[in-house]
């Protein structure tokens, strides 16, 4: 039992002291706690079965979190999916037994449980909601966890473009967000947003675009 | 200017710091001049940090890293649970399992050999089992290397863990009357280990490793033999007229043919029919 014993060291080493960061990406991209949780505790258990898969030398962060948002993206947007189908269902079932009662009494989870969620649907929280999951992922990926275009990339499967496109439509999306919430909570006094940037279409933002065509421009002027 | 064209792309990777140093310089000496481009990169450093202090997320909570903690408890207790399963039974495990099942289309015949099949061949391999020639090759590509030599083939891959290749020899005398490789093996399972013995014999007839009791793999057949009490299994590849022996004290008939049905010999022999 040995090999087990170095394994588990090993992960623990390695993969784990990243767990809070696992954290906060999870509960950035499935916005409540709950789910969070369970999200960080499968992809965890997955990269442990996968850990011989796991090469050594590369950024194990980035590993970590390719599995959560693969994890995220696989898993939970269907299970989510499905228990939207069932909660509306049993919320119809009521309404139709004639025991339509105030939202709270009809929870069936457990009292810890509603209280985590109901603590975490704050502002920011319903400003994700409003992002599409793709700009989600990117904004969540780059400004929480702080990966490079590349990383992101790598993990999101597709251009370094894509990935700023979306980097930069999330971010605006999500800053007119909060600036929204702000006012209308009365935060702040007006919306003083700044100049929200002129690019409204995916093929404006592309580092790749623009470094071809300044190479160009210096090959005709040589 | 074609800097104020790109400002957004510019201003985004300049603020996330993804710039080579020579279009940072550019941008910055740019900024000296554009009041308009100042401000979009204003305007881009003020969404972006509203967003990341937005977005910070609290950490995870002790009652979820105890959660993990006991989930990988389960898992290690499980692995326990295999390896002493696989030691006690031979149960192949989820990736030998597939890869046998691939191979394995038709699987009939378990039971015990028939004592005192085999023939000349095989009790001449039991023989030289046992014999402790020093090994002239170690390590998987030395050893690859001598057995190409002898024959157009591969070393046998095994897919069980634990079973590694220590090295081989080419016998002075043969086998008889065959040229022939020696291929040791040392297989781990759990705190025991022990020694595997494999024959590559070159020119094989057919029926040279007959007799014994045979197991149907798809289309191709192994045969199990009692060698005085030693299990053997034999197979030979068809396409090169090449013998394979296995011989090991430490292990009975059932989990020998086992282990050979989990190589890639089989698999080999079938994919390029």
């Amino acid at each position: 039992m040995a090999a087990v014993r170095e394994k588990r060291a090993e992960f623990e080493r390695q993969a784990l002291v990243h767990t809070d960061a696992l954290f906060g990406a999870a509960y950035r991209l499935t916005r409540n706690a709950r789910d969070a949780e369970d999200l960080v505790q499968d992809s965890l258990l997955r990269a442990y079965r996968f850990w011989d898969s796991f090469e050594q030398d590369s950024n194990c962060k980035a590993w970590l979190l390719r599995i959560v948002t693969n994890t995220f993206i696989n898993e939970y947007q269907r299970k989510k999916r499905s228990r939207e189908v069932l909660d509306a269902a049993s919320a119809e079932q009521d309404a139709t037994d004639g025991v339509l009662m105030h939202a709270e009494a009809t929870d069936r989870r457990s009292p810890e449980r509603a209280l985590l969620e109901r603590s975490v649907s704050d502002d920011v929280q319903r400003a994700l909601e409003s992002l599409p999951e793709d700009f989600r992922t990117a904004v969540v990926l780059c400004d929480v966890q702080g990966l490079s275009y590349k990383e992101i990339a790598d993990i999101m499967g597709t251009p370094v473009g894509t990935v700023m496109s979306r980097l930069f439509r999330g971010r605006k999306l999500l800053a007119a967000a909060l600036r929204e919430f702000a006012v209308a909570e009365g935060y702040v006094k007006t919306d003083s947003k700044p100049d929200a940037g002129s690019a409204d279409n995916d093929e404006a933002i592309d580092l790749g675009k623009y470094r071809a065509a300044r190479a160009a421009r210096g090959d005709s002027q040589s | 200017m074609s800097l104020c064209n790109s400002i957004d792309t510019l201003a985004m990777a300049f603020l996330d710091d993804e710039l080579a140093a020579e279009e940072r310089r550019e941008l910055e000496l740019h900024l000296l001049d554009c009041a308009s481009c100042r401000q979009h990169v204003d305007g881009e450093r003020a969404d972006i940090s509203l967003v990341r202090k937005a977005l910070v997320a609290p950490p995870a909570s002790a009652l979820l890293k105890a959660r993990i903690a006991r989930a990988l408890d389960g898992e290690d207790a499980e692995a326990a649970r295999r390896e002493r399963r696989r030691w006690s039974q031979w149960l192949l495990p989820g990736t030998a399992i597939a890869a046998a099942a691939a191979a394995i289309l038709l699987f009939v015949g378990v039971g015990a050999p028939r004592p005192g099949s085999g023939s000349a061949v095989i009790g001449d391999a039991a023989r030289q089992q046992t014999s402790s020639f020093p090994l002239e090759a170690r390590g998987v590509s030395t050893t690859g290397q001598l057995l190409r030599n002898l024959a157009p083939v591969e070393l046998p891959q095994f897919t069980e863990p634990g079973i590694e290749l220590i090295g081989g020899r080419l016998l002075p005398n043969g086998i008889g009357n065959h040229d022939a490789v020696l291929l040791q093996y040392l297989v781990t399972l759990g705190s025991e280990q022990f020694q595997l013995t494999g024959f590559v014999l070159k020119d094989v007839r057919g029926d040279e490793l007959g007799g014994g009791q045979g197991y149907q793999v798809g289309d191709q057949v192994l045969r199990i033999h009692d060698a005085n009490g030693l299990p053997v299994v034999t197979y030979v590849d068809p396409r090169f007229r090449v013998g394979y022996v296995f011989a090991s004290e430490h292990l009975t008939a059932a989990e020998l043919v086992r282990l050979v049905v989990s190589t890639d010999l089989i698999g080999r022999a079938q994919r390029t029919r």
